[in-house]
């Protein structure tokens, strides 16, 4: 295995039933690098990264993770990893505050042994500092539950929670789904600035306007099947917009040098 | 002037809007409205009859008593039940529980097999195995906890009529057991009389509302229901923590069919019937929402209350008390109303 590779998920095949989801795909994601991963509707785009969230189990393939093999059985698995997911519909809980989603599945703990609760002083400090660091302006309460916030403050609270337990691996998928362009802006800034931080990223999305802006690599898949790789600065995006619409098979040659 | 531009600053303090924004707020007032009114109505009518014996007041000693006789009973099963909401599922065989409990530690008692204290032991060993099987279905097979408990009360129910024949099981040996004077010792507070399951009532809702307030597990129970997607994806056991809110109900239910039992001298396998619906009606009127990720503990003992006072008080009124499930009906719709109003007004804003 490459050393340079943080994650790499080799011929993995997924099953549901007669449907073939994922054809014999081979993805690898390097450390500080984002990877966009694009595809029509029913691509198979989430299949393969809820497989390396824990999701679901692969039928068949092997995951490397540091260069060692691993097995990801369940979400905890990919949490022990450092492999943080944020789903298309929403990775927050709606009714909780800022400050319980924040530390949700990792409350610290507080109080003598048997009547152990949650501290939420510490939970309210930490939250207020993030949300300081955000770069979210106005004044926005710890206690304030996730429903009153914008999808570009959701989103970007998803984030900033995996940089703030240092996940190793964040995967958005659609994370611009239903943002106006401001917000997407925001959010993209904000995959800047997580992979400066030593982050990597894969970036699923339909836009791939969005994805040339940010990532270092894009990954098409169709119908289950990888179709090309390509490096943005050195393609032509009308090119790549053909090859996830099945015009062109594969990306020609002026472009995937 | 000066009494009512006070009065505004302190509607306006931010202690006092938080007060009433509360999704409590609005039942608090109901039951405070409820118990006026009552007390008002049953005063003048008890005042009309010189031997107080005809109409007793609201606030009689004798009704206080009775009041609290049964609401500790239901109110455990609601704990339970807000709960398992809260997570995003109900149960609808508590009321099956209620009544099968009862049976199953009498049974074993009369016929000799046990004492009456592993009487109490196996019921509720199996009231854990019920909550257990409940949840297995709904988190594993993925089965929808209305179908999963709508079966197993038909299975609790038939289970207890099956063995008792339909009849009632003998009870009245239990005076003198250690376990009777546990669960509903009696003693006084001036002339209202008092059963520890009120104690024991007092102490599930202390326990249960810190445990959904302030510890992690509460956090996972309200995550749980709200987003489980979001909270699988944090590693929160969204599966297990389900398991656990069914055997909690199951037990809560069996708990407070045997104290029932042991209170009224008399185990009837078809106690308990309609409970379901009953509970979960206060548990909602308390402001728990049905789809999950919004429960309180305070506002389901409220909910209970409003409901306990509302069937004594009308038949303390002289309204016939066939009428009580209009007045029900009419409270939980109000309270709908309200609840899904207040939260428009705070947040929700998309
Ligand atoms: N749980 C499931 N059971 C059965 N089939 C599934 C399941 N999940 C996905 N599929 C199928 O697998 C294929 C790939 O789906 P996937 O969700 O990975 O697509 P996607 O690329 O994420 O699409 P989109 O851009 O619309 O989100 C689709 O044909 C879908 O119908
Ligand atoms: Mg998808």
């Amino acid at each position: 295995m490459a050393t340079g590779e943080l994650v790499r998920m080799e011929h993995i095949y997924k099953n549901f039933g007669s449907v073939q989801a994922l054809n014999d795909v081979t993805f690898t994601v390097g450390h500080r690098e984002i990877v966009g991963l694009v595809g029509d509707n029913g691509a198979g785009k989430s299949t393969l990264i809820k497989i390396l969230s824990g999701a679901h189990p692969a039928t068949s393939g092997q995951i490397y993770f540091d260069g060692k093999p691993v097995e990801i059985k369940n979400t905890w698995d990919a949490i022990q990893l450092g492999i943080e997911t944020i789903y298309q519909d929403s990775a927050l809980v709606p009714q909780l505050s800022i400050a319980r989603n924040l530390f949700l599945g990792r409350e610290p703990l507080t109080g003598p042994k048997w009547l152990q609760r949650m501290d939420k002083r510490f939970m309210e400090e930490q939250t207020r500092k993030l949300l300081g660091d955000l770069g979210i302006t106005k004044y926005i309460n710890p206690d304030t539950p996730i429903t009153s916030l914008s999808g570009g403050e959701r989103q970007s609270i998803s984030i900033a929670r995996a940089m703030f337990f240092e996940s190793r691996l964040i995967i958005l998928d659609e994370p611009t789904n239903n943002l106006g362009v401001e917000e997407t802006h925001r959010v993209l800034r904000f995959i800047h600035n997580a992979r400066d931080r030593g982050l990597s990223c894969i970036f699923i999305t339909h836009n791939i306007y969005h994805v040339f802006q940010v990532v270092d690599r894009i990954v098409v898949l169709r119908r289950g099947k990888k179709v090309c790789e390509a490096d943005p600065k050195h393609t032509n995006i009308d090119d790549i917009e053909k090859v996830i619409t099945g015009i062109y098979d594969t990306l020609p040659e002026r472009s995937a040098g | 002037m000066e009494a009512s531009s006070r009065l505004q600053k302190a509607m306006t303090a931010p202690s006092v809007r938080k007060l009433i924004a509360a999704p409590e707020f609005g039942p608090l007032v109901l039951l405070i409205v409820e118990i006026v009114v009552f007390s008002f109505l049953t005063s003048r009518r008890a005042a009309s009859d010189p031997f107080f014996t005809i109409f007793p007041s609201f606030l009689s000693a004798t009704n206080i008593t009775n009041l609290l006789s049964f609401t500790p009973e239901l109110g455990m099963i609601a704990l339970g039940m807000t709960l398992l909401m809260t997570a995003g599922e109900f149960d609808l065989s508590v009321g099956s529980v209620f009544g099968f409990a009862a049976i199953v530690m009498w049974t074993f008692f009369n016929t000799g097999a046990t004492s009456l204290e592993i009487g109490f032991v196996l019921a509720m060993l199996i009231s854990v195995a019920i909550g257990f099987v409940n949840g297995w279905f709904v988190t594993r097979l993925r089965i929808p906890s209305f179908l999963v408990t709508l079966g197993m009360l038909l299975v609790a129910r038939g289970s207890a009529l099956y063995i008792t024949d339909g009849f009632p099981q003998r009870t009245w040996n239990a005076g003198q057991s250690v376990l009777s004077a546990i669960l509903v010792g009696e003693f006084s507070i001036g002339e209202v009389r008092i059963y520890a399951s009120l104690i024991w009532f007092i102490l599930f809702t202390i326990i249960m509302h810190y445990v959904l307030v302030h510890s992690k597990a509460g956090n996972w129970i309200q995550a749980s229901g709200g987003n489980a997607m979001a909270a699988i994806a944090r590693g929160v056991k969204v599966g297990r923590t389900k398991v656990l809110l069914f055997i909690l109900s199951a037990m809560m239910s069996a708990y407070a069919g045997i104290t029932s039992s042991i209170r009224v001298s008399a185990a009837n396998p078809n106690s308990g019937d309609g409970y379901e619906l009953e509970v979960i009606a206060m548990v909602v009127i308390g402001g728990t929402a049905l789809a999950g990720g919004r429960g309180s503990i305070l506002g389901t003992v409220l909910g209970v209350l409003i409901l306990r006072v509302m069937r004594n008080g009308i038949v303390m009124v002289g309204v016939p008390g066939l009428a009580y499930k209009i007045f029900i009906g009419a409270i939980i719709l109000g309270m709908m109303v309200l609840h899904s109003s207040i939260e428009r007004r705070t947040g929700n804003g998309r």
